[in-house]
């Protein structure tokens, strides 16, 4: 996971800005009472996102209190009481962190994948027996997608479809009842899947062109050594039509769901937090961008 | 059991007639089936278009409004193009046109290709994108030899059903070039890059990043106000 679904923070409301704070600690206090300390390390803001998401179908009043915690131990901060969808969201977060270490370890023999998949084995293990379908079927788009990526699949379409079906399965929640809200659930997660894995190629280009590794936008507009600027310049266009048209399809199923709650906060990241993100690495503000400043 | 029709409009009990009419309007909009024409999810988005059309009906009908509908729905009658009143005829006769547009296409492809292989396979394969068996469809697709414009055009609607925007797009796209004076393709094209720009016209993302005032527009503005009024020999800003 990548960490690019975040609310339009100058957008949300104090209020909304809490909850939504709540809902982050609340899932890191759910990962440290399941699985340990070091796990919680592992929290990212795209988990939170499903959590509140999830949470937001059910008709459950929110409720809350203030508490310390490691991170900040000075100031109690207000947090979400957990549910299931907080668990659920937890075994997940464990589940991905430990895969995507895993891949860096086999991939590019990294100290961080090294000990961090090393340091995950066990809550991973847990997790694995809670959930083994959608830990196998997680594991199935994984390979689907280290194949592609082998192959240099030259179709930004057809590399995005792995892990955008395994964000259908992550968001197809099984703690949903309603075959349609699941159904709906999961066309937001494919087309969230799509956008996320493009974002992050069009995030990664310059990156991918210094070290020359695989990167779907490169072989499907034909890289041809010129400068990076100009072949991003080249390409724009036809990202911005696919993406945006991603962010449409999530729109529309989302106006779909029944929303229960948290309506303000999903409404920012939907509808300004993604767009907002999308304009802002298309024209090179990136946060891989930043770092090569 | 059926729900409360204020609740399904998103309004308080009690609301106006213009609120209520405004309501409906803004959902009419949000669920329409043009926007849902190549989404999986069409069909909760039509249940939901029911149930808003229903709720509609009921308010109209019970809340006194009794002669206002009626004033409204003799106007939708009466002008097929109606932007006003109710979005339920206009949807029936949208329906009523596609039906007529299908059976007369089908008429068309027998007349031009007689009952051959390829057009009856065109037919399945258009059956099942309208059914959203896309697997069948695309098996389909893959069968078939001649591929012109109409293949092109169906083979983009199963990208798009599937999310392969990129692909679906430049399929249509093609299909547009081959045949430019076809209707539907074009029609399929501006669909897409309607939703597309569509997607920031939401009133969330609009009103925060296009209509806020800021010092830069403020200073274009009378900048042009000073250039207009020089051109006709006057002045506003007196140093420039």
């Amino acid at each position: 996971m990548f960490g690019y679904v975040e609310p339009d923070k100058p957008e949300l409301k104090i209020r909304e800005f809490d909850v939504f704070r709540g809902y982050y600690c609340s899932l890191c206090k759910t990962i440290g009472k399941r699985y340990g300390q070091i796990p919680r390390l592992s929290l990212s803001y795209d988990l939170t996102f499903l959590y509140i998401l999830l949470d937001a179908t059910s008709a459950f009043p929110l409720g809350g209190r203030r508490e310390r915690c490691i991170a900040h131990p000075m100031k109690k901060r207000f947090r979400v009481f957990s549910n299931i969808f907080a668990e659920y969201a937890s075994d997940m977060n464990v589940i991905l962190t430990y895969y995507s270490l895993k891949d860096k370890w086999d991939d590019e023999k990294s100290l961080l994948g090294g000990t961090g998949s090393l340091a995950l084995k066990m809550a991973f293990n847990k997790a694995r027996k809670l959930h083994p379908e959608k830990c196998s079927a997680i594991e199935g788009y994984l390979k689907d997608l280290r194949t592609l990526e082998k192959n240099k699949c030259d179709s930004v379409d057809e590399a995005a479809e792995p892990f955008a079906s395994l964000m259908r399965e992550l968001f197809e929640c099984g703690h949903i009842k309603d075959e349609s809200t699941r159904k709906t659930l999961g066309w937001m997660g494919y087309n969230l899947g799509r956008w996320i894995y493009l974002i992050d190629a069009f995030d990664d280009l310059s990156k991918d062109i210094k070290h020359k590794s695989y990167n779907p936008i490169l072989c499907q507009y034909d890289f041809n050594g010129e400068d990076v600027e100009s072949f991003k310049e080249r390409v724009r266009k036809a990202l911005n039509f696919n993406l945006t048209y991603s962010l449409s399809e999530i729109e529309k199923a989302y106006s779909l769901l029944d929303i229960e709650k948290n309506k303000g906060i999903l409404d920012n990241i939907l509808y300004s937090g993604l767009i907002v993100k999308t304009d802002a690495i298309l024209q090179g503000r990136g946060k891989n961008e930043k770092e090569s400043i | 059991m059926k729900k409360n029709p204020y609740k399904v409009l998103g309004i308080k009990e009690g609301a106006s007639y213009d609120e209520i009419k405004r309501a409906y309007r803004e959902l009419a909009k949000k669920y329409h089936p043009d926007k849902y024409r190549n989404n999986p999810l069409a069909d909760l988005a039509d249940e939901k278009m029911r149930e808003i059309n229903e709720a509609y009906e009921t308010l109209m009908k019970n809340a006194g409004g009794a002669y206002q509908y009626q004033q409204d729905y003799d106007q939708t009658y009466e002008n097929s193009n109606a932007s006003q009143g109710s979005y339920s005829q206009q949807y029936q006769q949208q329906q009523q046109q596609k039906q007529q547009q299908q059976s007369s296409s089908q008429y068309q492809y027998q007349y031009q290709y007689g009952y051959d292989d390829e057009a009856e396979l065109e037919r399945q394969a258009r059956m099942y994108v309208n059914n959203g068996n896309l697997a069948e469809a695309q098996r389909i697709l893959d069968k078939m030899r001649n591929r012109n414009a109409s293949w092109y055009y169906l083979q983009g609607l199963v990208f798009l059903r599937r999310g392969w925007y990129d692909r679906g797009y430049s399929s249509i796209q093609k299909a547009v070039n081959m045949d430019p004076s076809n209707f539907e393709y074009r029609n399929a094209l501006n669909n897409l890059n309607q939703q597309r720009a569509g997607y920031r016209q939401n009133p969330y993302y609009r009103n925060t990043y296009h209509q806020s005032p800021d010092m830069c527009n403020l200073c274009v503005n009378l900048w042009c106000a000073d250039t207009c009024c020089e051109c006709m020999g006057g002045d506003l800003i007196g140093c420039c």
